[in-house]
């Protein structure tokens, strides 16, 4: 019953291109192929065994073997429970529509934390020199990267970029300065780091909503926010709010 | 367990009318029609009224689940392979007769089994019931997640050779299982470690070898098999990955990364961060990389090595098998000696 819960979750979510918002796209064939195969040998089971496997009795708990006193209501307290792990599963597997992270968790997680950026690149793959390369193709990732780094005004000046992400306040100046934000993700959603941008733009809360997506263009240049930690800051000369993208993380 | 048992006897004396069958198929095939129905019926809704907070722990639970969910279907499936379809005679010839020899080896099995940590729980309670003892099966379900070319391979693309990473996490592991195997291999009766349910699985499995079944009553039982598995370990996973994803959404992460910078908190604090972030050994490394910089190389092997073996998803799948006293005392031996190992390497580096 909860095999039939994930797998018909995991191939709704594989056929509607959403799998994308929980785990890394690598991870996505392996998922759907042992989801099916698994959906195939449950159905078997169905068939082959004279009474339905995995139904509310069959869990993982220890049984009382001697039947005293108690026993049955132990056995009731564990249906119980496997019920509630049942409609707990359905509800949020199959009920709740797919979402990408908040800035609740945003928040929770420190923007730009720790130098999660400056690294990314790998020992045998060492980071792509930015500070050279082409900025037509960059990402907040990427620029936010840059910023980490402290590439300096002088690299920035006259540069311009176009950032697509969402909108989360940047917590030490929310009046005036926000982020346009992605999370990386290295496996699946639960170690999702977000990275972000900063804009400066008063007031920016009455035009645009926390968690939106917007596409932002723009220029760089020094952070005229007293409070805000941040040296630079993107000065978007155009904002446009847009759908959340079909892969809204960054890998 | 009695249902269990009504089952293998029906199942070896009498086969099942194709009537019956086609009924059984008709009820799967139905029952997965409904789960679709609800989620197609319900895909259209908006979640906005939520506040965000139980959205992202929903968020994060679901895709521990969806992450977990098809290592745990494939660790199975290799479970099963090897409880059915491997001879007893060829195990028997294969591993040695030494008892820490046969430690050694078993946790050197995961180099071919790349499975990530949760599929390895239904393995190790498949070599249980294959009549390994409860010692071997700890040392492989600690060895295992380490001790794997994906694991090895992605720790070397994230650290290469720097700080000793990469040795202290392989020697690492591979000494701690060893030493978990060792120290429960002291046990007088290992058999106790084992929650009564599995222990009763594994002793009919003794009396009536699965492998030994006639091939058309075989597959029948692999496909029970899988059934009642899969019946075990999910409820554990998702109990497991909501807690997980709850602690997520609880836990500032900045507490842990300010700790894991200072070089007395950081190993300690590391370990806790692996401990509730119940990530996959495959990729841990990647992810650790990530906040590289900042952390000392002790605190980096301590959690490579402690996440690996021991997490929140972990500690609830392994649950369905150990029982809570034998989990204590095994999670208390990890915990201490991957605090050595980083302290250690601290040391060194």
């Amino acid at each position: 019953m909860l095999s039939l819960v994930g797998v018909v979750a995991i191939v709704w979510l594989a056929v509607t291109g959403q799998l994308g918002l929980y785990i890394h796209p690598r991870y996505v064939v392996f998922t759907v192929v042992m989801a099916v195969l698994a959906g195939v040998i449950v159905i078997a089971a169905f068939a082959l065994l004279p009474s339905a496997p995995g139904d509310d009795h069959d869990h993982g708990h220890d049984h009382d073997h001697d039947h005293g006193p108690g026993s049955g209501r132990r056995e009731w307290f564990w249906t119980a429970v496997t019920a509630l792990i049942v409609v707990g599963a359905v509800a949020a597997l199959l009920v709740l529509p797919p979402a990408t992270l908040t800035t609740a968790t945003v928040d929770q997680r420190d923007l730009n934390a720790s130098a999660a950026l400056t690294d990314q690149g790998t020992v045998e793959a060492p980071p792509a020199d930015l500070v050279g390369s082409d900025t037509d193709s960059f990402t907040v990732k990427d620029w936010a990267s840059l910023l980490r780094q402290g590439a300096g005004e002088d690299y920035f000046a006259g540069k311009t970029a176009t950032l697509t992400g969402f909108v989360t306040p940047d917590p030490a100046d929310p009046d005036n300065v926000f982020y346009v934000a992605r999370f990386v993700v290295t496996c699946c959603a639960v170690d999702a780091q977000p990275v972000g941008v900063p804009v400066y733009l008063p007031g920016w809360a009455n035009q645009y909503a926390v968690d939106s997506w917007v596409t932002a263009t723009g220029g760089f240049g020094a952070n005229p926010s007293v409070s805000s930690a941040q040296a630079i800051v993107f000065e978007p000369t155009r904002i446009v709010p847009i759908d959340q993208p079909a892969e809204p993380y960054v890998y | 367990m009695t249902r269990e048992l009504t089952t293998r006897v029906s199942g070896a004396v009498s086969g099942r009318s194709p009537r019956f069958a086609i009924r059984g198929l008709i009820v799967g095939a139905v029952i997965g029609a409904a789960l679709l129905a609800v989620r197609v019926a319900t895909s259209g809704w908006d979640a906005a009224g939520l506040p965000d907070r139980v959205r992202d722990f929903a968020t994060l639970s679901i895709s521990v689940v969806i992450e977990s969910l098809p290592f745990v279907f494939l660790g199975i499936v290799i479970s099963i392979v090897v409880r059915f379809w491997v001879p007893d005679r060829w195990l028997v010839r294969v591993m040695p007769r030494t008892p820490w020899l046969r430690r050694v080896t078993i946790s050197l099995v995961g180099v071919l089994l790349p499975v990530c940590e949760c599929g390895n729980v239904p393995l190790a309670r498949g070599f249980i019931m294959k009549g390994f003892s409860v010692p071997e099966a700890m040392t492989f379900l600690l060895a295992a997640p380490i001790l794997n070319p994906v694991t090895i391979i992605t720790t070397y693309q994230a650290f290469g050779w720097n700080d000793g990473i990469l040795i202290g996490r392989i020697a690492g592991g591979f000494v701690i299982a060893n030493l978990v195997g060792w120290l429960f291999s002291r046990h007088p009766q290992p058999e106790l470690l084992l929650t009564p349910r599995f222990e009763v699985a594994c002793r009919l499995e003794a009396a009536e070898p699965d492998a030994a079944l006639a091939p058309g009553v075989k597959l029948r039982r692999a496909v029970g098999a899988f059934a009642e598995e899969t019946s075990t370990m999910l409820p554990a996973l998702i109990v497991g990955s909501a807690i997980a994803g709850a602690i997520q959404v609880g836990l500032s992460r900045d507490l842990l990364v300010t700790l894991g910078s200072n070089p007395i908190w950081s190993v300690l604090a590391l370990m806790v961060l692996a401990f509730v972030i119940a990530i996959c050994s495959n990729v841990d490394a990647f992810f650790i990389l990530a906040f590289g910089s900042t952390f000392l190389p002790g605190g980096i092997v301590a959690f490579l090595t402690f996440g690996a073996m021991v997490d929140v998803k972990m500690v609830t799948l392994m649950r369905t098998t150990f029982t809570t006293g034998a989990l204590v005392r095994l999670v208390a031996v990890v915990a201490l000696a991957s605090l050595a190992l980083g302290f250690g390497v601290n040391l060194l580096a």
